[in-house]
């Protein structure tokens, strides 16, 4: 089946069932390229199953179904909402990566979920380059890519209102960051963290601790400027989870803001926030930031003007920051 | 799809309609919702009424009498209640008042830590549970109270016995085992509210950390047979401000309610890895600062083959019964809030495999109140062979298993590698949303009977479940069987559920403004739980808009499920019908739990 057409037809569909409430997220006519169901494609092999990860699965006890494509198009750009609630194709790119010295290349292979199994949630193009190492959807509630098509795995997701942002890629996710207890100098209440450089420069992430602690405590971080590890390829990092930013707070952690090219480096072991109000890290971070410079104009990491603030976390005995308690 | 349809539910109107709660009656006669069904009163006994033995009616004697339990400790394995008091060195006095409703117990600020010695009573009791098998709490006149930090009641290192590989047959060179602690009645066990004596990592009492190790837990229970017996009462004092603090454990926790975060705070009673047979009997325990009881315990014969086979060995791992939980069991602290159980957060009742492995247990004829889940199974380490009956719950978030499954424990002398939940009973609960006020901050998803809940970043294997002879009043969630608990979390520890039944479970309404959902969710197409529903009845149900369920295969019958028709609409859902309707539904009634005194005036 040609999948423009299906693709168009599921949006056709949904438009008359829903009287007109109906928006796409993308507009299809300006991705190029055409999709096809392939039954070459062993999607049941493609699976990241848990138990028994040997165990023989079929395509059709998994529901999913191969397709190729041409150009840019992907089978899942079929994604649109029904009065708020998204629907969608899932799909893991199954395309193997070509040798070196070979381009990209001509078509792509995916594993999708069936044309009439859709899940809530939808390929969020606007959203790819926050994934850097695969591709975005949004899904509505608590839907997981990943339950609909076991072909794709994805990380922590990301809230937005009733929606759930998520980076998601065929296979498991590369290992990230490692909690390093005892092997860093992180000072009291800081937790350790050793992160790859290669092939991208990770950083700590709430699901990094896998599954030995109970990551409801431990789900924000807020990281300083890392020390590079004697290995001299990983970054050490220190980081806390903070309590949540008072209301009408204005700094956030930025520590892409800490370049030179911003005019202000934070050293290693110190804390960058980026203000866009009058308040100041240490009277919105409770209560364990000190900042005792004025801060300097720069651009915050989402781009906007701010003043640049590098910090220090007080250790537990040394005195407390210019915080107010938050439940006053 | 995963559904929703647990979150959009309204609350019962114990939380939204607050005051209404204390007027309104049974809307019998009401023209208007005539067509619902309501069953309220108090008409059950409590199951921690002191029945006279013999008589057939103590909660567990029926069971005991027919292998279904094991007997209940001191009264029914021979051991005769009360103890025989211990030597005179090992009964200590109590020194001072337990303060009226409104009042805290006096604790000075500590100028040094040797002072710790002469103002609290920890070195008196811990010096007695170090050197007496059986330390009894006594009040002296009108004192009645003791205050202490961090006690610990080692039962003792067992020794090791090559010929019973895994065995614990005596302890510390050739010495019989264990250690208890005796309360008396009327006698109350205070944890000191100053934060310091405490601290663990330097984070303990401090406000908007996120570090759950920052302190230390107050009672510590370690070693072969210690046990926690009497009819006197420990309390936590999470409600309370520290010493020399304006604010209390519990608003310290709230303050990180936003960011699903958990502040360091004491645990009441924390069992250690390695812990066996232990014993917790008739005791009241009132606010812990966080869990009240973290449960892990194994039989002294071990894990082996032939130790637990029969549901009467389950209580040779740990037995839990008799005891009266509530928190907050104050309407009002020393300085004036109001105490709800939705305040009181994180305060979870008993929770087996929270540290290590829980390994043939009874929970049984106990009174659960408290702010979080009444039980909740942790199978972040393997449990196996719990049984937990005629218990009577209150206000909490559920009787649960999870949210961590993962649970794996390899034993190296069956070379056998266990995993996460299973083989667990529970019989005759009671869980009543009515009992008590909750407080306006709670959520609709506070309101649940029995939840299996977990997600991919912490499942693992949940098997051979029963629920029987349950009833359950007001609950937002009746059933809620999920595998999304924090879709947020990514992970590869898929939740894999399996074999879970439930017969004779029927859901009841009183106060609530709408019907209970039922939610039943496998992970996905290949991790489909075995569901059977066996005269599943929930009052007043909406069988199109209150049930949600994918990717499970469920079995109907014989007897009614007022839910059941039609459930293959839903993905991955298959349906065996055996239905034959002639069953009816659970008789339910409920006993008038023990609520905090309300002041005068007030209605309840």
């Amino acid at each position: 089946m040609n999948m423009r057409a299906l693709t168009i037809a599921a949006l056709l569909g949904s438009f008359v069932a829903a009287g007109g409430l109906v928006t796409s997220c993308v507009d299809l006519q300006k991705i190029p390229g055409d999709c096809q169901v392939n039954a070459a494609i062993a999607c049941g092999m493609s699976a990241v199953l848990a138990g028994d990860k040997t165990a023989t699965v079929s395509d059709e006890d998994l529901g999913l179904v191969g397709y190729s494509c041409t150009g840019e198009l992907r089978p899942d750009d079929d994604g649109h909402f029904v009065q708020g609630v998204p629907f969608g194709s899932i799909c893991g790119d199954m395309t193997p990566v070509p040798p070196d010295g070979q381009g990209p290349p001509t078509t792509r292979d995916y594993c999708c979920t069936a044309p009439d199994a859709q899940a809530n949630c939808v390929l969020n193009r606007n959203r790819t380059e926050a994934c850097p190492e695969g591709y975005a959807y949004q899904c509505w509630g608590p839907n997981r890519p990943e339950v609909n098509n076991p072909a794709v795995t994805c990380g922590n997701g990301l809230r937005e209102g009733d929606y759930v942002n998520y980076c998601c890629q065929h296979a498991p996710r590369p290992t990230g960051c490692t909690q390093a207890k005892g092997a860093t100098t992180c000072m009291g209440g800081l937790i350790g963290w050793v992160c790859p450089t290669t092939p991208v420069e990770f950083r700590p992430r709430g699901e990094d601790f896998g599954a030995n602690e109970s990551r409801a405590d431990y789900y924000y971080f807020v990281c300083d400027v890392p020390t590079r590890a004697p290995n001299g390829r990983d970054n050490v990092y220190c980081c806390f989870s903070p309590s949540p930013v008072l209301p009408g707070g204005s700094c956030t952690y930025s520590p892409g803001s800490a370049n030179a090219d911003n005019g202000i480096a934070c050293a290693t072991g110190k804390f960058a926030f980026a203000c866009y109000g009058r308040d100041r890290p240490d009277e919105d971070y409770f209560p364990r930031i000190s900042c005792k410079d004025s801060g300097i104009a720069g651009t915050s990491d989402t781009g906007y003007a701010a003043t640049l603030y590098c910090c220090d976390y007080v250790a537990p005995g040394q005195g407390s920051g210019a915080g107010t308690d938050p439940n006053e | 799809m995963k559904q929703r349809l647990p979150l959009f539910s309204s609350l019962p109107g114990i939380a939204s309609a607050g005051w209404l709660f204390a007027l309104v009656g049974c809307h019998t006669s009401n023209d208007d919702i005539a067509a619902w069904q309501y069953v309220c009163g108090d008409e059950a006994p409590l199951p921690t009424e002191d029945v006279p033995a013999g008589t057939g009616q103590r909660c567990g004697e029926a069971d005991s009498a027919a292998g279904l339990l094991p007997p209940e400790p001191y009264v029914g394995d021979g051991r005769g209640w009360p103890p025989a008091n211990p030597p005179e060195a090992c009964i200590l006095k109590a020194s001072r008042v337990t303060p009226p409703d409104g009042q805290v117990l006096p604790e000075p600020l500590l100028k040094t830590k040797e002072e710790e010695k002469t103002v609290l009573d920890t070195v008196r009791i811990q010096t007695a549970l170090d050197t007496c098998e059986l330390t009894k709490l006594v009040a002296d006149g009108d004192n009645n109270a003791f205050l202490a930090s961090r006690l610990a009641i080692n039962g003792g290192t067992c020794d090791v016995d090559a010929t019973r590989p895994g065995a614990c047959v005596t302890c510390d060179g050739g010495k019989p085992c264990g250690k208890r602690l005796w309360i008396d009645k009327g006698v109350t066990l205070f944890m000191s509210r100053n934060t310091d004596l405490f601290q663990r990592t330097g984070n303990c009492g401090a406000l908007g950390v996120n570090d759950s190790s920052a302190c230390w837990e107050f009672l510590n229970i370690r070693g072969a047979k210690p046990e926690l017996i009497g009819e006197g009462t420990i309390d936590g004092q999470g409600g309370e401000p520290g010493v020399g603090k304006d604010y209390s454990w519990w608003q310290a926790s709230y303050a990180l309610r936003a960011v699903n975060g958990s502040i360091g705070q004491p645990n009441m009673i924390n069992l250690e890895k390695g812990t066996r047979q232990f014993v917790l009997y008739r005791l009241t325990l009132h606010n812990s600062a966080k869990f009240h009881v973290k449960l892990t315990s194994s039989p002294m014969d071990g894990i082996g083959p032939g130790v637990c086979d029969n549901k009467a060995d389950r209580g040779k791992g740990f037995i839990v019964w008799g005891i009266t939980l509530l928190t907050p069991s104050k309407w009002f602290n020393s300085a004036g809030y109001q105490l709800t159980p939705s305040w009181a957060r994180n305060t979870d009742g008993v929770d087996p495999g929270t540290t290590d492995i829980a390994y043939c247990g009874t929970i049984a004829c106990n009174v659960i109140s408290t702010g979080d889940d009444q039980i909740a199974v942790k199978g972040g380490h393997w449990v196996e062979n719990l049984s937990i009956a005629h218990n009577a719950f209150g206000t909490g978030h559920g009787m649960s298993i999870g949210s961590e499954t993962y649970g794996s424990h390899y034993d190296a002398i069956t070379m056998v590698t266990h995993r996460g939940v299973q083989k667990m009973d529970v019989w005759d609960l009671t869980i009543d949303a009515d009992s008590r006020l909750v407080g306006h901050e709670a959520h609709a998803a506070d309101f649940n009977g029995i939840r299996i809940k977990s997600d991919e970043s912490r499942g693992g294997v949940v098997d051979q479940i029963t629920y029987t002879d349950v009833c359950l009043r007001d609950m937002v969630n009746g059933i809620l069987i999920s595998t999304a608990y924090n879709p947020l979390f990514a992970g590869q520890a898929y939740p894999d559920f399996g074999v879970l039944k439930f017969k004779n479970v029927r859901g009841v309404n009183c106060h609530a403004l709408s019907p209970s959902t039922i939610t039943m969710e496998g992970f996905n197409a290949t991790l489909r739980p075995d569901i059977t529903l066996d005269n599943v009845q929930f009052d007043n149900i909406n069988p199109t808009l209150s049930v949600a369920s994918e990717y499970a295969a469920i079995h109907l019958g014989p007897g009614a499920v007022n839910f059941g028709d039609n459930l293959t609409r839903f993905p991955g859902v298959t349906v065996e019908d055996n239905r034959d309707g002639t069953v009816a539904p659970r008789e339910c009634k409920f006993p008038t739990l023990p609520t905090q005194h309300a002041p005068d005036g007030w209605l309840h």
